[in-house]
């Protein structure tokens, strides 16, 4: 992907370490998929279904967009 | 490592381990309708697969599964272009109107060597998706 395109940038790193230094594997665990996935996620090589960024965001306890953040072009804006 | 790179370097085992075997026959021995049962040592491909670990609750996830259908898709791409390289090429040495005889095990080999391909471009490209990352 090259930088000109828009990205979702996550914040899975961080929450993870807020709710009491969880590992990958549990998050992992708790949202049905792969350590992989989660090490992929956290790396930004990929990029998720809007359900597995729910079912990530419920295991935070938070919103989606407080998980997930769109980072759009200048020529995004209305 | 996941069970799906596991798979990939499984395979590329079970292939170049057949095309070494292939060779070896054709330089000791001869090249002829008994070389095919090389091919036999691709069946090892499937021995993952049917496994008793792989039938327990193995976690597939969405990430995986595009992986493996990107994967598969490539395989079959890697066949597409050899058969038309290879009706190309026949077509042009040979000519477009001329006939062409071969032994049955020529065509039996062809089509193992079709599942070989197919096989390895498939583990490849799911070697360089997991490490590379997957964007969507």
């Amino acid at each position: 992907m090259s930088s000109s395109e828009p990205e979702i940038k996550n914040h899975i790193r961080r929450l993870r370490f807020d709710h009491g230094e969880m590992t990958q594997d549990q998050l992992a665990k708790q949202a049905g998929v792969t350590r992989h996935t989660i090490m992929a996620l956290e790396a930004g090589k990929y990029f998720p279904s809007l359900l597995l960024a729910f079912r990530i965001a419920r295991v935070f306890g938070a919103g989606v967009e407080q998980v997930f953040e769109y980072v759009g072009q200048a020529s995004d804006q209305p | 490592m996941s069970d799906s790179e596991k798979w990939a370097w499984w395979t590329i085992g079970v292939v170049a381990l057949t095309i070494a075997a292939y060779g070896a026959y054709v330089a000791f021995l001869r090249h002829g309708p008994a070389t095919s049962t090389v091919f036999a040592l691709l069946a090892l491909a499937a021995l993952p697969t049917s496994s008793r670990r792989n039938f327990k609750c193995r976690t597939f996830d969405e990430r995986e599964r595009k992986i493996s259908n990107t994967a598969l898709t490539a395989g079959f791409r890697a066949f597409w272009l050899a058969f038309i390289v290879l009706i190309l090429t026949i077509g042009f040495i040979k000519g477009w109107n001329s006939t062409l005889t071969v032994p049955v095990w020529i065509l039996s080999e062809i089509l193992c060597w079709a599942v070989a391909l197919v096989l390895g471009v498939q583990a490849l490209t799911t070697i360089v998706l997991y490490r590379g990352g997957y964007d969507v």
